[in-house]
């Protein structure tokens, strides 16, 4: 049995206060159940993947407040009819989502869980990436609702992950030496020059790789590759949310001719990669 | 559901650690604090000493560097060598590299995954507070039993005691949120999981969840009043009855769906989240009260290296191991206990494992 989107949804920052990743990955979250039908009681799994957070919060998982907000698991021990969502918050830069589709993959599988719901919100430490010129992404969340399909051939292909030849093109850290009482609001990001060419080719060479290996027809598939989600250039890149974006923006257009599956491609810090086939229900 | 994947199971194959030499007591760490005494420390914790991070900037010693020799630690001790490996997972809270820089991309793993040669693993970090390891554990048992890969490595080095070094500098008094920080010490553990072929070796099953209600009762971010990291904790809510029956409550249900009691487990040994030796005493109680039933003997480690956040219970297995008073063909039972709030309940047959 196949594994399938039943809602996706993206969030952008709104309102005068500072942008949060937990609002942006909750609001999302939340679409997706309403979009679906759902309960978030049925979510069995949430795995957060936003890299960048209010704060530079590190424990706990953002994952947990966003499960909070969301109303997933409150209280185990309280609840009349306990139900046993667990969450965790996992980072790999822009493949964050991809990894977390291959997860989501072995825990229906294993029967870990009915449903996986995927959360991706990136925001500046500080609250407004605007304000920060040299912070290259957009405040901007995204959610993925995952479920098991029995339609044939509908669904997710496996998920192949690359590692490119190092050192990472991009880092992004807080220099806590440097830090005087300001940490929670500072970031620094640091890409070295022609990262973005070196990140396209590591994405073309992933794309030629994943066909080869799986035998998919390129003539015959929409790639949305990881600059797919880019946005007007002064609200920033979308960041771990981008193959949320490009999966959306794929789907909302008029089907290409002659194509019919997705390829999304995640390419970034690492120099990490990752691939993935889909072809969705009814496109 | 695919009941061939629920009849395979992975085992605990390699076990790996790294603790750093320099060694700090509560005296070294509670001085010129005006607030906490040494003695209030090891009376309200149990804890005697810590290791810490050389202090040296020169030895270049932090979390990736403890979960760099943690992993090799646990690769020479391992049938499989880096370039074998489908997975690495890394769980560090603190990911601390040079010069006081903490990580948010490229993640640890891939850098580790490069570091060491194993260039085909899919790579990720998992961020879960100190159920960081069991989290990456349950992940790669999960990939392993659907048949996505075949092994991995799961590792994390924890430069916890940057929150400790700021909770020192801040605390006012016993009751101060920033109290629990300084139980943290630093170290480094990683294991190796692959199929099981035989019930002497085998992860029975490895359960988790997160009750979200209580998220916020243990935040870690960047200080506001000076330089560094902190750990603000509600301890009197945290470590709570009521949560100390999550785990009992959880872990009981899930063993009535199969029909069986926590007796039956006959588990020999069990290793609590390294908190403090009253914590550990108060969960094992509250969880005999929960159960009906006596717990098994209780490993701990906390008194010389205090709470390391994710490798208390992995860098606890192997310190009995090691020294025989824990023994080989045993079962054991992990319960993590973290911000979140995460619990749940690893339970594992461990015979030839490399340690």
């Amino acid at each position: 049995m196949g594994m399938v989107i039943a809602a996706a949804r993206t969030t952008t920052h709104h309102g005068t206060g500072p942008a949060s990743a937990v609002e942006l990955a909750s609001r999302a979250a939340r679409a997706c159940l309403a979009r679906a039908q759902v309960s978030p009681s049925s979510v069995g799994v949430l795995i957060n993947v936003g890299v960048y957070r209010e704060s530079n919060t590190f424990e706990p998982a953002l994952a947990a407040l966003v499960q909070k907000e969301v109303g997933v698991n409150l209280d185990y021990t309280a609840d009349p009819a306990p139900a046993s969502g667990f969450s965790f918050d996992l980072m790999n830069g822009a493949c964050g989502v991809l990894n977390a589709v291959q997860l989501a993959q072995s825990l229906l599988d294993t029967a870990g869980a009915e449903r996986v719901l995927i959360t991706a919100a990136d925001v500046h430490p500080g609250g407004d990436a605007r304000r920060d010129p040299d912070y290259p992404y957009a405040d901007l969340g995204g959610a993925l609702l995952l479920q098991r399909s029995a339609a044939p051939g509908a669904g997710f292909g496996p998920v192949s992950s690359y590692a490119g030849d190092g050192p990472s093109d991009t880092e992004g850290y807080l220099d806590t030496a440097a830090t005087g009482g300001d940490g929670r609001s500072r970031i620094t990001v640091r890409r070295t020059e022609g990262h973005g060419a070196r990140r396209a080719a590591l994405a073309a060479a992933c794309t030629a790789g994943y066909a080869r290996e799986h035998g998919i027809d390129l003539d015959r598939t929409l790639v949305v590759g990881p600059g797919a989600g880019e946005r007007a250039r002064d609200e920033g890149e979308p960041h771990t949310a981008a193959p949320i974006l490009g999966y959306l923006r794929a789907v909302a257009a008029p089907r290409p001719r002659g194509r019919d599956r997705l390829l999304l491609v995640a390419a970034g810090a690492g120099p990490s990669a990752a691939c993935v086939s889909y072809r969705p229900e009814g496109w | 559901m695919n009941t061939s994947t629920l009849d395979r199971h992975s085992r605990l194959e390699a076990l790996g650690a790294h603790l750093p030499e320099t060694v700090m007591t509560n005296r070294e760490l509670t001085e010129g604090m005006s607030a906490v005494r040494d003695a209030d420390l090891r009376r309200i914790t149990g804890i005697a000493e810590r290791r810490v991070c050389d202090p040296d900037p020169a030895a270049a010693e932090n979390s990736f560097s403890m979960a760099l020799a943690a992993a090799r630690d646990c690769l020479t001790a391992s049938r499989y060598e880096a370039a074998d490996l489908d997975v690495v997972i890394s769980a560090s809270i603190t990911r601390f590299t040079d010069g006081g820089r903490f990580t948010f991309e490229p993640s640890f793993a891939a850098v580790l995954a490069r570091e060491l040669g194993a260039r085909r693993a899919v790579h990720f970090d998992v961020s879960n507070a100190c159920a960081g390891m069991m989290t990456g554990v349950h992940l790669l048992d999960r990939m392993i039993r659907s048949g996505a890969v075949r092994n991995g490595l799961v590792v994390s080095g924890e430069q916890a005691t940057a929150v400790a070094q700021t909770a020192a500098r801040e605390i006012t008094d016993s009751y101060d949120p920033q109290f629990a920080s300084l139980s943290v010490g630093d170290s480094a553990a990683a294991v190796v999981l692959d199929a099981s072929t035989d019930e002497a070796d085998r992860i029975h099953y490895i359960e988790l969840m997160t009750c979200s209600a209580y998220a916020h009762l243990c935040m870690g971010m960047p200080s506001e009043r000076g330089q560094g990291i902190a750990l603000y904790t509600d301890n009197k809510k945290m470590h709570d009855r009521d949560r100390l029956k999550l785990w009992p409550r959880f872990h009981r249900d899930l063993l009535a769906k199969q029909g069986r009691e926590f007796t039956d487990e006959a588990f020999d040994y069990v290793i609590q989240h390294q908190v403090g030796t009253r914590f550990i005493d108060y969960v094992n109680q509250t969880a005999e009260a929960e159960f009906e039933a006596p717990m098994p003997t209780s490993l701990a480690t906390v008194e010389k290296y205090g709470n390391t956040a994710t490798t208390s219970h992995f860098l606890t297995l192997r310190e009995h191991l090691r020294a025989g008073t824990a023994r080989a063909g045993s079962r054991f039972l992990m319960v993590p206990a973290a911000s979140g709030v995460v619990t749940g309940a690893l339970s594992a047959t461990i015979t030839n494992m490399g340690v």
